[in-house]
Protein backbone atom coordinates (compact mmCIF):
# COMPACT_ATOMS: atom_id res chain seq x y z
CA UNK A 1 0.00 0.00 0.00
CA UNK A 2 2.74 2.58 1.03
CA UNK A 3 4.81 1.22 -1.86
CA UNK A 4 1.70 1.99 -4.40
CA UNK A 5 1.08 5.66 -2.63
CA UNK A 6 4.63 6.75 -3.08
CA UNK A 7 4.85 5.52 -6.95
CA UNK A 8 0.75 7.25 -7.45
CA UNK A 9 2.58 10.87 -5.71
CA UNK A 10 5.36 10.19 -8.32
CA UNK A 11 3.57 9.12 -11.27
CA UNK A 12 1.10 12.51 -10.26
CA UNK A 13 3.71 14.97 -9.41
CA UNK A 14 5.15 14.37 -13.08
CA UNK A 15 1.92 14.66 -14.59
CA UNK A 16 1.26 17.63 -13.12
CA UNK A 17 4.25 19.24 -14.42
CA UNK A 18 3.22 18.77 -18.09
CA UNK A 19 -0.51 19.57 -17.19
CA UNK A 20 1.00 22.89 -15.68
CA UNK A 21 2.32 24.07 -18.19
CA UNK A 22 0.10 23.79 -20.73
CA UNK A 23 -2.81 24.90 -18.60
CA UNK A 24 -0.45 27.88 -17.24
CA UNK A 25 -0.29 29.31 -21.34
CA UNK A 26 -4.19 28.47 -21.53
CA UNK A 27 -5.47 30.82 -18.73
CA UNK A 28 -2.67 33.35 -19.47
CA UNK A 29 -4.06 33.93 -22.87
CA UNK A 30 -7.40 33.63 -22.01
CA UNK A 31 -6.67 36.49 -18.90
CA UNK A 32 -5.25 38.75 -21.80
CA UNK A 33 -6.62 38.50 -24.28
CA UNK A 34 -10.28 36.84 -23.19
CA UNK A 35 -10.13 34.34 -26.09
CA UNK A 36 -10.64 30.46 -24.71
CA UNK A 37 -8.65 29.22 -27.09
CA UNK A 38 -9.54 25.54 -28.44
CA UNK A 39 -6.78 24.86 -30.31
CA UNK A 40 -3.68 25.56 -27.36
CA UNK A 41 -3.98 21.67 -27.47
CA UNK A 42 -2.81 21.18 -30.89
CA UNK A 43 0.23 23.89 -30.07
CA UNK A 44 1.13 21.18 -27.43
CA UNK A 45 0.94 18.32 -30.27
CA UNK A 46 2.75 20.28 -32.47
CA UNK A 47 5.67 21.04 -29.94
CA UNK A 48 5.96 16.76 -29.22
CA UNK A 49 5.62 16.37 -33.03
CA UNK A 50 8.48 18.41 -33.57
CA UNK A 51 10.50 17.99 -30.43
CA UNK A 52 10.44 13.75 -31.22
CA UNK A 53 11.29 14.84 -35.03
CA UNK A 54 14.70 17.01 -33.55
CA UNK A 55 15.62 14.35 -31.56
CA UNK A 56 15.61 12.14 -34.25
CA UNK A 57 17.66 14.44 -37.09
CA UNK A 58 19.99 15.34 -34.26
CA UNK A 59 20.58 11.64 -33.49
CA UNK A 60 23.16 11.86 -30.51
CA UNK A 61 21.41 11.13 -26.88
CA UNK A 62 23.35 13.89 -25.37
CA UNK A 63 21.69 17.05 -27.85
CA UNK A 64 18.27 15.47 -27.27
CA UNK A 65 17.23 17.65 -24.39
CA UNK A 66 18.48 20.34 -26.70
CA UNK A 67 15.88 19.45 -29.15
CA UNK A 68 13.50 19.82 -26.74
CA UNK A 69 14.14 23.47 -25.70
CA UNK A 70 14.88 24.11 -29.30
CA UNK A 71 11.25 22.61 -30.37
CA UNK A 72 9.54 24.91 -27.58
CA UNK A 73 10.94 27.78 -28.99
CA UNK A 74 10.64 27.47 -32.50
CA UNK A 75 6.97 26.69 -32.24
CA UNK A 76 6.39 29.37 -30.06
CA UNK A 77 8.16 31.82 -31.85
CA UNK A 78 7.22 30.79 -35.27
CA UNK A 79 3.06 29.46 -34.37
CA UNK A 80 2.93 32.48 -32.04
CA UNK A 81 2.69 35.69 -33.55
CA UNK A 82 1.48 33.47 -36.85
CA UNK A 83 -2.22 32.81 -35.22
CA UNK A 84 -2.40 35.92 -33.00
CA UNK A 85 -1.60 38.46 -35.97
CA UNK A 86 -3.34 36.18 -38.64
CA UNK A 87 -6.33 35.41 -36.86
CA UNK A 88 -6.94 36.24 -33.77
CA UNK A 89 -6.31 39.96 -33.68
CA UNK A 90 -8.93 39.83 -36.51
CA UNK A 91 -11.68 38.53 -34.44
CA UNK A 92 -10.92 40.27 -30.71
CA UNK A 93 -14.09 42.65 -30.84
CA UNK A 94 -16.29 40.02 -31.87
CA UNK A 95 -18.96 37.64 -29.93
CA UNK A 96 -17.28 34.73 -27.46
CA UNK A 97 -19.31 32.18 -29.28
CA UNK A 98 -17.66 33.01 -32.54
CA UNK A 99 -14.16 33.58 -30.98
CA UNK A 100 -14.70 29.85 -29.84
CA UNK A 101 -15.66 28.58 -33.30
CA UNK A 102 -12.64 29.99 -35.03
CA UNK A 103 -10.28 28.70 -32.82
CA UNK A 104 -12.17 25.14 -33.20
CA UNK A 105 -11.86 25.62 -36.53
CA UNK A 106 -8.03 25.80 -36.27
CA UNK A 107 -7.81 23.12 -34.09
CA UNK A 108 -9.20 21.18 -36.62
CA UNK A 109 -6.86 22.72 -39.60
CA UNK A 110 -4.02 22.07 -36.74
CA UNK A 111 -5.15 18.51 -36.20
CA UNK A 112 -5.25 17.74 -39.75
CA UNK A 113 -1.32 19.41 -40.51
CA UNK A 114 -0.15 17.26 -38.10
CA UNK A 115 -1.07 14.07 -40.20
CA UNK A 116 0.05 15.71 -42.98
CA UNK A 117 3.48 15.84 -41.57
CA UNK A 118 3.74 13.36 -39.48
CA UNK A 119 1.87 10.67 -40.53
CA UNK A 120 -0.56 8.69 -38.40
CA UNK A 121 1.73 5.65 -37.63
CA UNK A 122 2.72 6.31 -33.80
CA UNK A 123 6.27 7.99 -32.70
CA UNK A 124 8.60 7.51 -30.14
CA UNK A 125 11.42 9.60 -29.69
CA UNK A 126 12.89 8.42 -25.63
CA UNK A 127 16.38 10.10 -25.28
CA UNK A 128 16.18 12.36 -23.09
CA UNK A 129 14.56 9.78 -20.74
CA UNK A 130 17.53 7.38 -21.14
CA UNK A 131 20.36 10.10 -21.52
CA UNK A 132 19.11 11.25 -17.49
CA UNK A 133 18.80 7.51 -16.69
CA UNK A 134 17.03 6.57 -13.09
CA UNK A 135 17.03 7.03 -9.57
CA UNK A 136 16.42 4.95 -6.53
CA UNK A 137 13.44 6.07 -4.47
CA UNK A 138 12.40 4.16 -1.39
CA UNK A 139 13.49 0.68 -2.96
CA UNK A 140 11.73 2.07 -6.10
CA UNK A 141 13.59 2.69 -9.41
CA UNK A 142 12.19 5.55 -11.11
CA UNK A 143 13.01 8.01 -14.69
CA UNK A 144 15.28 10.96 -13.31
CA UNK A 145 12.96 12.44 -16.83
CA UNK A 146 9.66 12.00 -14.72
CA UNK A 147 11.09 12.31 -11.45
CA UNK A 148 13.35 15.50 -11.32
CA UNK A 149 12.86 16.58 -15.04
CA UNK A 150 9.39 17.12 -15.82
CA UNK A 151 8.32 18.91 -12.13
CA UNK A 152 11.77 20.58 -11.91
CA UNK A 153 10.60 22.54 -15.55
CA UNK A 154 7.51 23.04 -14.00
CA UNK A 155 8.52 24.81 -10.69
CA UNK A 156 10.84 26.93 -12.52
CA UNK A 157 8.88 27.87 -15.76
CA UNK A 158 6.18 28.90 -12.73
CA UNK A 159 9.03 31.12 -10.75
CA UNK A 160 10.01 32.81 -13.75
CA UNK A 161 6.54 33.19 -14.98
CA UNK A 162 5.58 34.71 -11.52
CA UNK A 163 8.80 37.24 -11.65
CA UNK A 164 8.01 37.84 -15.20
CA UNK A 165 4.75 39.00 -14.26
CA UNK A 166 5.78 41.12 -11.42
CA UNK A 167 8.77 42.45 -12.06
CA UNK A 168 9.33 43.37 -15.42
CA UNK A 169 7.73 46.21 -17.51
CA UNK A 170 6.30 44.01 -20.17
CA UNK A 171 4.79 41.33 -17.27
CA UNK A 172 3.51 44.30 -15.31
CA UNK A 173 1.94 45.74 -19.22
CA UNK A 174 0.27 41.94 -19.45
CA UNK A 175 -1.31 41.98 -15.92
CA UNK A 176 -2.45 46.03 -16.13
CA UNK A 177 -4.46 44.74 -19.48
CA UNK A 178 -5.43 41.36 -17.57
CA UNK A 179 -7.27 44.23 -15.45
CA UNK A 180 -8.68 46.20 -17.56
CA UNK A 181 -7.62 46.98 -21.03
CA UNK A 182 -8.57 50.59 -21.43
CA UNK A 183 -6.99 51.78 -18.45
CA UNK A 184 -4.03 50.30 -19.36
CA UNK A 185 -4.21 51.77 -22.97
CA UNK A 186 -5.03 55.00 -21.67
CA UNK A 187 -1.93 55.12 -19.65
CA UNK A 188 0.41 54.49 -22.36
CA UNK A 189 0.64 50.17 -22.77
CA UNK A 190 0.46 49.00 -26.11
CA UNK A 191 -1.74 46.41 -26.01
CA UNK A 192 -1.24 44.92 -29.79
CA UNK A 193 1.66 44.52 -28.37
CA UNK A 194 0.97 42.93 -24.89
CA UNK A 195 -1.81 40.43 -27.09
CA UNK A 196 0.69 39.26 -29.51
CA UNK A 197 3.87 38.52 -26.54
CA UNK A 198 1.34 36.73 -24.29
CA UNK A 199 -0.30 34.48 -26.78
CA UNK A 200 3.58 34.09 -27.88
CA UNK A 201 4.62 32.78 -24.59
CA UNK A 202 1.49 31.06 -24.10
CA UNK A 203 1.92 29.33 -27.31
CA UNK A 204 5.31 28.37 -26.50
CA UNK A 205 4.51 26.94 -23.32
CA UNK A 206 1.84 24.72 -24.59
CA UNK A 207 4.89 23.64 -26.77
CA UNK A 208 7.47 23.14 -23.67
CA UNK A 209 4.47 20.87 -22.02
CA UNK A 210 4.27 18.81 -26.04
CA UNK A 211 8.05 18.66 -25.90
CA UNK A 212 8.76 17.42 -22.70
CA UNK A 213 5.90 15.15 -22.83
CA UNK A 214 7.38 13.46 -26.65
CA UNK A 215 10.13 11.08 -24.62
CA UNK A 216 7.50 9.97 -22.20
CA UNK A 217 4.85 8.64 -24.71
CA UNK A 218 3.71 7.59 -28.22
CA UNK A 219 2.64 10.31 -30.71
CA UNK A 220 -0.15 9.73 -32.72
CA UNK A 221 -2.63 11.65 -33.94
CA UNK A 222 -5.15 13.25 -31.16
CA UNK A 223 -2.39 13.36 -28.52
CA UNK A 224 -3.43 17.13 -28.09
CA UNK A 225 -7.20 16.67 -27.22
CA UNK A 226 -6.98 15.10 -24.48
CA UNK A 227 -4.39 17.83 -22.89
CA UNK A 228 -6.49 20.43 -23.81
CA UNK A 229 -9.47 18.86 -22.34
CA UNK A 230 -7.60 18.53 -18.87
CA UNK A 231 -6.20 21.23 -19.65
CA UNK A 232 -10.17 23.32 -19.20
CA UNK A 233 -10.46 21.48 -16.30
CA UNK A 234 -7.15 22.69 -14.45
CA UNK A 235 -8.31 26.22 -15.76
CA UNK A 236 -11.94 26.06 -14.75
CA UNK A 237 -11.32 24.56 -11.52
CA UNK A 238 -8.43 27.26 -10.32
CA UNK A 239 -10.39 30.23 -11.84
CA UNK A 240 -9.72 32.12 -15.03
CA UNK A 241 -6.76 33.92 -15.65
CA UNK A 242 -5.18 32.44 -12.15
CA UNK A 243 -1.33 31.59 -13.33
CA UNK A 244 -0.31 30.36 -9.17
CA UNK A 245 -3.76 28.95 -8.89
CA UNK A 246 -2.98 26.66 -12.44
CA UNK A 247 0.11 25.29 -10.71
CA UNK A 248 -1.80 24.19 -7.40
CA UNK A 249 -4.77 23.33 -9.35
CA UNK A 250 -2.59 21.06 -11.89
CA UNK A 251 -1.06 19.58 -9.02
CA UNK A 252 -4.21 18.70 -7.54
CA UNK A 253 -5.46 17.27 -10.45
CA UNK A 254 -2.73 15.49 -11.83
CA UNK A 255 -2.30 13.68 -8.19
CA UNK A 256 -5.95 12.81 -8.29
CA UNK A 257 -5.65 11.23 -11.39
CA UNK A 258 -2.91 9.42 -10.60
CA UNK A 259 -3.79 7.94 -7.52
CA UNK A 260 -7.69 6.87 -9.09
CA UNK A 261 -4.57 5.16 -11.91
CA UNK A 262 -3.15 3.49 -8.99
CA UNK A 263 -6.09 2.64 -6.38
CA UNK A 264 -9.85 3.29 -8.58
CA UNK A 265 -8.81 2.89 -12.56
CA UNK A 266 -12.40 2.81 -13.70
CA UNK A 267 -12.17 6.62 -12.24
CA UNK A 268 -9.31 7.51 -14.00
CA UNK A 269 -10.59 9.29 -16.68
CA UNK A 270 -13.35 11.04 -14.50
CA UNK A 271 -11.42 12.26 -11.41
CA UNK A 272 -10.37 15.44 -12.91
CA UNK A 273 -13.81 16.63 -14.39
CA UNK A 274 -15.82 15.15 -10.75
CA UNK A 275 -12.96 17.63 -9.13
CA UNK A 276 -14.31 20.28 -11.37
CA UNK A 277 -18.22 20.39 -11.20
CA UNK A 278 -17.72 19.80 -7.25
CA UNK A 279 -15.49 23.01 -7.01
CA UNK A 280 -17.66 24.78 -9.34
CA UNK A 281 -20.76 24.19 -7.54
CA UNK A 282 -19.12 25.34 -4.52
CA UNK A 283 -17.27 27.85 -5.97
CA UNK A 284 -18.57 29.25 -9.07
CA UNK A 285 -15.56 31.53 -10.22
CA UNK A 286 -12.83 28.46 -9.42
CA UNK A 287 -10.99 27.88 -6.07
CA UNK A 288 -8.69 31.34 -6.57
CA UNK A 289 -11.02 33.21 -9.27
CA UNK A 290 -12.71 36.18 -8.31
CA UNK A 291 -16.46 36.77 -9.01
CA UNK A 292 -16.09 39.75 -11.60
CA UNK A 293 -18.36 42.92 -11.27
CA UNK A 294 -20.04 43.77 -14.64
CA UNK A 295 -19.25 47.64 -15.30
CA UNK A 296 -22.56 49.28 -16.49
CA UNK B 1 -3.23 73.63 -27.10
CA UNK B 2 -6.23 71.39 -27.57
CA UNK B 3 -9.23 71.82 -30.04
CA UNK B 4 -11.69 69.18 -30.50
CA UNK B 5 -13.55 70.17 -34.13
CA UNK B 6 -16.91 68.89 -34.96
CA UNK B 7 -16.19 65.67 -32.85
CA UNK B 8 -18.76 62.61 -33.56
CA UNK B 9 -18.42 59.42 -31.83
CA UNK B 10 -20.96 56.76 -31.60
CA UNK B 11 -21.27 53.74 -29.97
CA UNK B 12 -23.10 50.47 -31.10
CA UNK B 13 -24.86 52.76 -33.42
CA UNK B 14 -25.95 55.17 -30.48
CA UNK B 15 -24.64 58.59 -32.05
CA UNK B 16 -22.89 59.97 -28.12
CA UNK B 17 -21.37 63.56 -29.63
CA UNK B 18 -22.98 65.58 -32.41
CA UNK B 19 -20.12 67.71 -33.65
CA UNK B 20 -18.25 68.97 -30.07
CA UNK B 21 -16.05 71.69 -30.74
CA UNK B 22 -13.89 72.71 -27.73
CA UNK B 23 -11.05 74.83 -27.77
CA UNK B 24 -8.53 75.06 -25.04
CA UNK B 25 -5.38 76.85 -24.73
CA UNK B 26 -2.08 76.18 -23.00
CA UNK B 27 -2.89 76.75 -19.45
CA UNK B 28 -6.81 77.43 -19.74
CA UNK B 29 -9.25 75.69 -17.34
CA UNK B 30 -12.33 74.48 -18.81
CA UNK B 31 -15.37 72.95 -17.22
CA UNK B 32 -17.36 70.73 -19.01
CA UNK B 33 -20.76 70.11 -17.18
CA UNK B 34 -23.86 68.25 -17.76
CA UNK B 35 -26.08 65.37 -16.57
CA UNK B 36 -25.12 62.01 -16.62
CA UNK B 37 -25.32 60.71 -20.04
CA UNK B 38 -25.33 64.20 -21.87
CA UNK B 39 -21.70 62.93 -23.17
CA UNK B 40 -18.96 63.94 -20.82
CA UNK B 41 -16.70 61.29 -20.43
CA UNK B 42 -17.45 60.22 -23.96
CA UNK B 43 -15.29 63.76 -25.01
CA UNK B 44 -12.59 62.57 -22.65
CA UNK B 45 -12.38 59.25 -23.89
CA UNK B 46 -12.60 60.54 -27.18
CA UNK B 47 -9.50 62.38 -26.66
CA UNK B 48 -7.71 60.16 -25.03
CA UNK B 49 -8.14 57.36 -28.18
CA UNK B 50 -10.89 54.80 -26.50
CA UNK B 51 -13.49 55.58 -28.49
CA UNK B 52 -13.37 55.74 -32.37
CA UNK B 53 -13.98 59.09 -34.12
CA UNK B 54 -17.14 58.42 -36.62
CA UNK B 55 -16.69 62.29 -37.19
CA UNK B 56 -14.85 65.64 -37.03
CA UNK B 57 -11.10 66.08 -35.70
CA UNK B 58 -8.97 66.05 -32.32
CA UNK B 59 -5.61 68.36 -32.55
CA UNK B 60 -3.41 68.17 -30.15
CA UNK B 61 -0.67 71.66 -31.18
CA UNK B 62 -1.77 71.34 -34.35
CA UNK B 63 -0.88 67.77 -34.76
CA UNK B 64 -4.30 65.87 -35.98
CA UNK B 65 -5.00 63.00 -33.05
CA UNK B 66 -6.11 60.63 -35.36
CA UNK B 67 -2.45 59.71 -36.55
CA UNK B 68 -1.50 58.75 -32.70
CA UNK B 69 -2.50 55.58 -31.66
CA UNK B 70 -3.76 55.38 -28.20
CA UNK B 71 -1.46 54.77 -26.21
CA UNK B 72 1.13 57.09 -27.21
CA UNK B 73 -0.97 60.15 -26.46
CA UNK B 74 0.56 59.84 -23.23
CA UNK B 75 3.83 60.48 -24.39
CA UNK B 76 2.70 64.28 -25.81
CA UNK B 77 1.83 65.12 -21.94
CA UNK B 78 -1.47 64.09 -21.77
CA UNK B 79 -2.59 62.56 -18.34
CA UNK B 80 -6.23 60.96 -17.73
CA UNK B 81 -8.07 60.01 -14.62
CA UNK B 82 -11.09 58.26 -15.57
CA UNK B 83 -14.40 58.65 -13.18
CA UNK B 84 -14.38 55.55 -11.94
CA UNK B 85 -10.48 55.38 -10.73
CA UNK B 86 -9.61 51.95 -13.16
CA UNK B 87 -6.50 51.53 -10.51
CA UNK B 88 -4.97 47.75 -11.30
CA UNK B 89 -6.20 46.29 -8.13
CA UNK B 90 -3.27 44.24 -7.61
CA UNK B 91 -0.27 46.87 -7.81
CA UNK B 92 0.47 48.51 -5.00
CA UNK B 93 -0.37 52.51 -5.07
CA UNK B 94 3.06 52.99 -5.58
CA UNK B 95 3.20 50.88 -8.91
CA UNK B 96 -0.09 52.14 -10.21
CA UNK B 97 1.51 55.53 -10.19
CA UNK B 98 5.16 54.10 -11.24
CA UNK B 99 4.24 52.43 -14.45
CA UNK B 100 3.23 55.21 -16.63
CA UNK B 101 5.99 56.70 -16.04
CA UNK B 102 8.25 53.57 -16.66
CA UNK B 103 6.00 53.50 -19.86
CA UNK B 104 6.96 56.90 -20.67
CA UNK B 105 10.84 55.68 -21.17
CA UNK B 106 11.96 58.65 -19.11
CA UNK B 107 15.78 58.38 -17.66
CA UNK B 108 15.71 57.52 -14.06
CA UNK B 109 16.48 60.35 -12.48
CA UNK B 110 13.80 62.31 -14.39
CA UNK B 111 11.66 59.69 -13.58
CA UNK B 112 11.94 59.80 -9.98
CA UNK B 113 11.68 63.55 -10.13
CA UNK B 114 8.69 63.51 -11.57
CA UNK B 115 6.99 61.04 -9.25
CA UNK B 116 8.05 63.43 -6.31
CA UNK B 117 6.64 66.18 -7.60
CA UNK B 118 3.05 64.28 -7.73
CA UNK B 119 3.62 62.91 -4.43
CA UNK B 120 4.68 66.32 -2.99
CA UNK B 121 1.20 67.67 -4.01
CA UNK B 122 -0.46 64.30 -3.15
CA UNK B 123 1.33 63.59 0.89
CA UNK B 124 -0.98 61.27 1.98
CA UNK B 125 -0.44 58.71 -0.51
CA UNK B 126 3.15 58.33 0.61
CA UNK B 127 1.54 56.45 3.16
CA UNK B 128 -0.43 54.89 1.20
CA UNK B 129 2.57 53.86 -1.39
CA UNK B 130 2.51 50.01 -0.46
CA UNK B 131 -1.23 49.75 0.05
CA UNK B 132 -2.86 47.44 -2.68
CA UNK B 133 -5.25 49.67 -5.19
CA UNK B 134 -7.98 46.97 -4.77
CA UNK B 135 -7.57 48.00 -0.95
CA UNK B 136 -8.31 51.75 -0.86
CA UNK B 137 -11.32 53.80 -0.21
CA UNK B 138 -12.88 55.51 -2.47
CA UNK B 139 -11.43 58.79 -1.73
CA UNK B 140 -8.24 57.10 -1.67
CA UNK B 141 -8.51 55.38 -4.99
CA UNK B 142 -9.50 58.96 -6.50
CA UNK B 143 -6.52 60.62 -4.99
CA UNK B 144 -4.28 57.78 -6.42
CA UNK B 145 -6.04 57.81 -10.10
CA UNK B 146 -5.34 61.71 -10.17
CA UNK B 147 -1.92 61.24 -9.14
CA UNK B 148 -1.21 58.52 -11.92
CA UNK B 149 -2.70 61.25 -14.60
CA UNK B 150 -0.42 63.63 -13.20
CA UNK B 151 2.52 61.50 -13.96
CA UNK B 152 1.75 62.31 -17.79
CA UNK B 153 -0.61 65.08 -18.03
CA UNK B 154 2.27 67.42 -17.70
CA UNK B 155 1.06 69.71 -20.39
CA UNK B 156 -3.24 68.25 -20.37
CA UNK B 157 -5.21 67.03 -17.47
CA UNK B 158 -7.91 65.58 -18.09
CA UNK B 159 -10.57 64.96 -15.38
CA UNK B 160 -13.81 62.80 -15.42
CA UNK B 161 -16.04 63.56 -12.46
CA UNK B 162 -13.10 64.25 -9.76
CA UNK B 163 -15.76 64.66 -7.18
CA UNK B 164 -17.81 62.29 -7.94
CA UNK B 165 -18.75 59.98 -4.78
CA UNK B 166 -16.69 61.93 -2.70
CA UNK B 167 -17.77 62.63 1.19
CA UNK B 168 -17.83 66.42 1.66
CA UNK B 169 -14.79 66.14 3.86
CA UNK B 170 -12.62 64.95 0.83
CA UNK B 171 -14.46 66.58 -1.73
CA UNK B 172 -12.92 69.69 -0.14
CA UNK B 173 -9.80 67.89 0.41
CA UNK B 174 -10.08 67.06 -3.08
CA UNK B 175 -10.75 70.58 -3.61
CA UNK B 176 -7.82 71.70 -2.01
CA UNK B 177 -5.29 69.90 -4.07
CA UNK B 178 -7.02 71.16 -7.17
CA UNK B 179 -6.38 74.79 -6.07
CA UNK B 180 -2.81 74.27 -5.27
CA UNK B 181 -2.07 71.86 -8.74
CA UNK B 182 -3.68 74.82 -11.11
CA UNK B 183 -1.35 77.55 -9.01
CA UNK B 184 1.90 75.24 -9.43
CA UNK B 185 1.34 74.03 -13.37
CA UNK B 186 0.31 77.65 -14.81
CA UNK B 187 1.28 76.45 -18.04
CA UNK B 188 -0.86 73.40 -17.79
CA UNK B 189 -4.29 72.76 -19.62
CA UNK B 190 -6.86 71.32 -17.48
CA UNK B 191 -10.25 69.62 -18.99
CA UNK B 192 -12.51 68.53 -15.86
CA UNK B 193 -16.31 66.99 -15.98
CA UNK B 194 -18.80 67.35 -14.11
CA UNK B 195 -22.60 67.01 -13.23
CA UNK B 196 -22.41 69.44 -10.48
CA UNK B 197 -20.32 72.71 -11.98
CA UNK B 198 -20.60 75.05 -8.79
CA UNK B 199 -17.55 72.18 -7.34
CA UNK B 200 -15.61 73.31 -10.13
CA UNK B 201 -15.55 76.87 -10.14
CA UNK B 202 -13.24 77.95 -8.27
CA UNK B 203 -10.50 76.18 -10.41
CA UNK B 204 -11.49 76.36 -13.91
CA UNK B 205 -11.99 80.15 -16.03
CA UNK B 206 -14.34 78.81 -18.39
CA UNK B 207 -17.68 76.40 -18.87
CA UNK B 208 -18.88 74.33 -21.38
CA UNK B 209 -21.98 72.76 -21.14
CA UNK B 210 -22.72 69.85 -22.94
CA UNK B 211 -26.28 68.56 -23.81
CA UNK B 212 -27.06 64.78 -25.48
CA UNK B 213 -23.68 65.30 -27.18
CA UNK B 214 -23.71 68.98 -28.10
CA UNK B 215 -22.40 71.46 -26.64
CA UNK B 216 -24.78 74.23 -26.27
CA UNK B 217 -23.31 76.82 -23.98
CA UNK B 218 -19.57 78.31 -23.34
CA UNK B 219 -18.91 80.68 -21.17
CA UNK B 220 -16.74 82.43 -18.59
CA UNK B 221 -16.60 80.52 -15.09
CA UNK B 222 -18.50 83.09 -12.92
CA UNK B 223 -16.06 85.01 -10.13
CA UNK B 224 -17.03 83.86 -6.68
CA UNK B 225 -18.13 86.12 -4.16
CA UNK B 226 -15.10 86.61 -1.56
CA UNK B 227 -15.68 84.83 1.45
Amino acid sequence: MGLLLLLAVLDGLAYAGQLFMVAVGLTLVFGVLKILNVAHGSLFAIGAYVAATLIGWFGAEELSLLALAIAALAVGALLGPSIERGLLARIYDKEHVLQLLVTFALFMILEDLQKLLWGVQPRFEDAPVRLLGQVEVGGIFYTAYQLLLLPGVALVALLLLVWFLRRTLLGRSIVAVTHDREAAVAIGIDARFVYLSTFTIGAGLAALGGALAAPTTSLVPGIGVQMIVLSFAVVATAGLGQIEGAAVTALLIGLARSLAVYFAPELEVVVPYLLMVAVLLIRPAGLFGRRELRRV
Amino acid sequence: MLSLEKVEVAIQGARILRGVDLELPAGGRLALVGRNGAGKTTTMRAIMGLVPLVGGAIRFDGRDLARVPAHRRTALGIGYAPEDRRLFPTFTVAENVRLPAELLGLPRGELEARLDRVFELLPELRELADRKAGALSGGQGKMAALARALVTGTRLLLLDEPFQGLAPALARRYGEILARLVERERAMALLVSESNPELLIPFVDRVATIERGEIVGLAPAPRLAPP
